[in-house]
């Protein structure tokens, strides 16, 4: 069974189509990296993938069930981290990990708490306000909150966007940690978090999956030296602008 | 328990910007005790009848910071992790409503305690009053969340004011609504605030006859069609807020 399973995934938006059928597959306790430019529809794929919006046409099925008919029950076994941060800003990070801990009914919610913090050593910043952290800590704060109902499938919307070059070298080492427990997703502009990081790499352009593999492979595939370079190469075939 | 959890967090969001106790509990206080400082003479300002208009005026700042509340969540994703989550629409809704409960009882409270200090003869219809107004406050609520599903953080404290300046104007609250022509004070019938001051005003001087059907059925019609419309606002704004690139 895999993890993630879809097919002809199409979403539309009035004369717009941002997903225009995908077939994807990803293995229990992958990391998969999606790459795309801007508008590549990597953001409503990650979205439909993880029961927020629903699609046009096509399937989707999470661990064997469906999308739309298990709705409920996927969303108790998934866990998102935004682009934005999306943390109560006024709560403590303290305050932000209960109030997680609640809207997922965690039954052992202390000692799942206390893990996260170790984990992310969170202690020092565990009584200040959200609002007041930096924005590396805002990211680990934000996907350790994402795992509060251990997930069996995460995604990362561009996890490291506008980190420096320490922040993100240290979330990096965070998902790493992560690796081969749960199924990841990821999405990012950077080439080297995608190579550093995951398994295998799927290139999105203009709402299509154009290529599939990892880093190596891809390379291979476009015949270049470097991720990037393979990169501009498969996205931009058939004449689509990078 | 979800609602319960969403509430505390949205209730903790709210008291910890002082702002918006400054300008829910403290401005309309100051104004109670200004006006009555002055001793103008005009059947507006005597207790009995600004207290309820003080009262709804505090509202009109609930509709703002409710509004703030719910673009801020809105804009910075913050629904995006929560629609992800088992939390339910209505669970998102009562939520919010709950939250504000307690930021009504203070400001109801306060200005009823400072009406009495200042002469207004204390009864029994005074809590019944209170309890009248936590019903004219889910009208309040509910356009808080309308304004702040539709509208981005910044533009959302503007067009609440909007909702301030019409309690100003139309509740009768300053001035009876017929010092501004015939037209006006037709307009201000159809509108829900003056309704929602008699009533409050009705209950706490034991002047039931002094609340007309019409102001029954025009608040009541406001208040179920307002929050109906937050609603589904509500849901349709967070879907649509999430179409990505």
């Amino acid at each position: 069974m895999f993890a993630i399973e879809t097919k002809n995934l199409v979403k539309k938006y009035k004369d717009l189509t941002a997903v225009a059928g995908i077939d994807l597959k990803v293995q229990e306790g992958e990391l998969f990296a999606l790459l795309g430019t801007n508008g590549a529809g990597k953001t409503t794929t990650i979205k439909m993938l993880s029961s927020l919006i629903l699609p046009t046409s096509g399937e989707i099925k999470i661990l064997g069930m469906d999308i739309v008919k298990d709705r409920q029950k996927i969303r108790e076994i998934l866990n998102v981290s935004p682009q934005e941060t999306a943390i109560a800003p006024n709560l403590s990070v303290k305050e932000n990990l209960e109030f997680m801990a609640n809207v997922y009914q965690i039954p052992d919610r202390k000692e799942k708490i206390e893990e996260l913090v170790k984990l992310f050593r969170l202690e020092e910043v565990l009584p200040k306000k959200a609002k007041t952290l930096s924005g590396g800590w805002q990211r680990k704060v934000s996907i350790a909150i994402a795992l509060i109902n251990e997930p069996k499938i995460l995604f990362l919307d561009e996890p490291t966007l506008g980190l420096d070059v320490i922040a993100r070298k240290e979330l990096w080492t965070v998902i790493e940690s992560l690796k081969g427990r749960i199924t990841i997703i990821l999405t990012t502009h950077y080439m080297e978090e995608a190579e550093s990081l995951s398994e295998r790499i799927g290139i999105m352009a203009h709402g299509k999956l154009v290529d599939i593999g990892t880093a190596a492979e891809l390379k291979q595939i476009a015949g270049k030296d470097t991720l990037e370079d393979a990169f501009v190469e498969l996205a931009t075939k058939g004449g689509a602008p990078a | 328990m979800r609602t319960m959890n969403f509430a505390k967090r949205n209730f903790k969001e709210i008291i910890r910007d002082p702002l918006s106790v400054v300008f829910a509990v403290l401005l309309p206080l100051l104004l109670l005790f200004i006006f009555q400082q002055f001793k103008i003479p005009s059947d507006n300002y005597r207790l009995e009848n600004f207290t309820p208009g003080i009262v709804v005026f505090g509202f009109s700042f609930i509709s703002m910071f409710t509004a703030t509340l719910v673009s801020k969540d809105r804009t910075s994703s913050f629904l995006i992790r929560l629609g992800v989550s088992p939390m339910k629409p209505v669970e998102y809704i009562l939520g919010y409503v709950l939250a504000i409960i307690p930021m009504i009882a203070l400001q109801n409270v306060l200005f009823f305690i400072l009406a009495v200090v200042l002469g207004l003869p204390f009864s029994v219809h005074i809590i019944w009053a209170i309890l009248v107004s936590f019903a004219v406050s889910v009208l309040f609520i509910a356009l808080g969340i309308i304004i702040g599903s539709v509208f981005s953080e910044k533009a959302s404290s503007g067009i609440a004011s909007i909702v301030v300046q019409l309690v100003c104007f139309t509740s009768g609250m300053y001035f009876p609504r017929e010092m501004l022509g015939k037209g006006f004070s037709k307009v201000c019938e159809f509108l829900p605030f003056e309704s929602c001051v008699t009533i409050i005003k009705g209950v706490m001087n034991n002047d039931l006859a002094g609340i007309t059907p019409r102001n029954i059925i025009v608040f009541a019609a406001y208040t179920v069609v307002v929050f109906v419309i937050a609603v589904v606002l509500f849901q349709k704004k967070m879907l649509s807020d999430n179409k990505g690139s």
